[in-house]
């Protein structure tokens, strides 16, 4: 009951919070969400064992699919995320099949190349993508009211919450967690092993894709080298491995404690803020094993 | 009425041939020990059979079909289940839920019916401490949690795989209840097994295999006079 009742607080708070809250702040806490949001689908991934890294490559194609879809296609703005997410997930789920057979490192690298393979084609098809210059979008959405793409955003994490939390309470867990712990055992219990990886390549393919589609909205404007930066797979592995990875609040936390962290540090030393950043990342990954929530959690329980 | 078939099966891993042109016919109802020394190929010939390992040649046949190429997870769904020689518990999951894994998979229950299932299965087999994590386990419990996920499945076939190993006297007679109300049950069983005298009690055949190959056949008091089980187990003299 205490739980419920803090996370219709919580929401409360987050719909509310442009009434209040000055742009900057606004500007801030739709970027931890859209974050957030990149760490959760990263974590579902991982629930399966397979270790991703190409969130960011995702994020990007959907990125570039939504403004191609409204330069170009003249689709509304809304519904290029639509777009955005269904291209990403089709790209999934036909690179899925082949890279789906490799494992651990294997799969790791085999993503994060797709990832340059993806910025190298947004470079050289530039009559689609606007080459290496990149394109800007000329209609933003909702004429880039920062509070209308903040709540935009808030609908965004909260389905991505909701579809955590699915991974989590049905028969779905049981299949991944079983190819996680042994895929002998899963097999052998009856788990298409490969059926539930694709779906689940898909889904977090797709919600990586739209958090692309939406961040090119607001930005309005994407380019090889930044749309499909690092950081949009760095970050959100740190913010994840932070806050705890197996669950739906541990990327929540992770997202919140780092986001609001690197803004902090961004005032207080504009230049060397990375540095600090990046010791609070190995620090706790090296004395919270299981992540902030993942620790407390582990303290509730042993009382 | 036969049921589970196995002809001309052979198995190699490169040069090694594990499993050498086998025929093994298993009869609905019965229990049929499989016994020879370590690197026989009983394990091989049971992940061929559960679908976990290709076969090299030869051909599987369950109830009439043929499943030589049908991929494990649909094979434990028809009805073939086996347990592990070395435990394999989910880590992450309790007793149960290891047990809910098979229920909700195999059978393509709910999960509420899973967990239904699997409560039943437990108190069958009298494990108590459903909702322990494995690392607090005893190696029984763990091996009744092996037949347990097995069983879920409602399999017609049941391959045990040295489900005694590592057992005291008195949990190996437990066991052996256990072995004997499955049959009871209907479940046709394979077990495969290193400690004689439970072969003598449990078993209504043996086959005996050595190198890959079936070298004797019969019932159990028979195969142990044969000479080249003899020689099989404690070596030829020159």
């Amino acid at each position: 009951m205490r739980k419920l009742s803090f996370i219709i607080g919580a929401v409360i708070f987050a719909v509310f919070l442009p009434t209040f809250a000055d742009m900057y702040l606004i500007h801030v806490a739709s970027s931890i969400m859209i974050f957030m949001c990149l760490a959760l689908s990263w974590d579902m991934m991982l629930r399966t064992g397979q270790l991703s890294f190409g969130t960011a490559g995702f994020f990007g194609l959907g990125a570039y699919a939504a403004i191609i879809a409204v330069d170009d296609f003249s689709v509304s703005p809304v519904m290029s995320i639509f777009i955005g997410a269904i291209f990403a997930a089709l790209i999934a789920l036909g690179l899925g099949v082949a890279v789906l057979r490799l494992r651990e490192m294997y799969f790791a690298i085999t993503t994060l190349a797709l990832t340059s393979v993806f910025m190298v084609l947004a470079r050289n098809l530039s009559n689609l993508t606007g080459g290496a210059a990149g394109k800007i979008l000329f209609h933003a959405i909702f004429d880039g009211d920062p509070k209308k793409i903040y709540w935009l955003i808030l609908s965004f994490a909260i389905v991505v919450i909701a579809l955590s939390e699915v991974f989590e309470r049905t028969r779905i867990k049981y299949a991944i967690s079983s190819i996680r712990n042994d895929e002998l055992v899963a097999k052998s219990c009856g788990i298409n092993i490969f059926k539930y990886l694709l779906f689940v390549f898909i889904i977090t393919s797709a919600i990586q894709g739209a958090a692309g589609a939406i961040y090119a909205q607001q930005y309005a404007f994407v380019e090889p080298e930044s749309t499909f930066s690092s950081n949009f797979l760095l970050l959100p592995v740190a913010m994840a491995l932070v806050g705890g990875i197996y669950s739906t609040p541990g990327p929540i936390v992770g997202a919140i404690v780092l986001g609001f962290a690197s803004e902090y540090l961004k005032l207080l030393m504009p230049y060397g803020h990375l540095i600090i950043y990046g010791i609070i990342i190995i620090l706790t990954i090296i004395f919270l094993r299981k992540g902030v929530y993942g620790t407390i959690l582990d303290k509730v329980r042993s009382k | 009425m036969k049921i589970l078939r196995l002809e001309n099966l052979t198995k190699n891993f490169g040069g090694l041939i594990a499993v050498n042109n086998v025929n093994i016919e298993l009869q609905e109802g019965e229990i049929l020990g499989i016994i020879g020394p370590n690197g026989a190929g009983k394990t091989t010939l049971t992940n061929l059979v559960a679908g976990t390992l290709e076969v090299s040649s030869g051909k599987i046949f369950f109830q009439d079909s043929d499943i030589t190429n049908l991929p494990a997870h649909l094979r434990v769904r028809i009805g073939i289940s086996r347990t592990f020689q070395t435990v394999r518990p989910l880590k992450d999951f309790t007793a149960l839920e290891n047990v809910v894994v098979g229920a909700l998979f195999a059978k393509g229950e709910s999960l509420s019916q899973a967990r239904e299932s699997a409560y039943k299965v437990c108190r069958f087999l009298k494990l108590e401490r459903v909702d322990s994590y494995p690392d607090k386990l005893t190696v029984f419990e763990l091996k009744k949690l092996e037949i347990a996920r097995a069983i879920v499945c409602n399999p017609k076939v049941l391959f045990l795989d040295e489900v005694m190993a590592g057992l005291n006297f008195e949990e190996m007679k437990q066991m052996i209840q256990i072995v004997k109300s499955l049959k009871d049950e209907g479940m046709t069983i394979c077990v495969i097994e290193h400690v004689m005298s439970v072969i003598s009690e449990l078993t209504d055949r043996v086959v005996v295999l050595d190198r890959g190959e079936v070298i004797a056949e019969g019932p159990y008091l028979e195969v142990s006079k044969n000479k080249r089980v003899i020689a099989a187990y404690l070596g030829e003299e020159d």
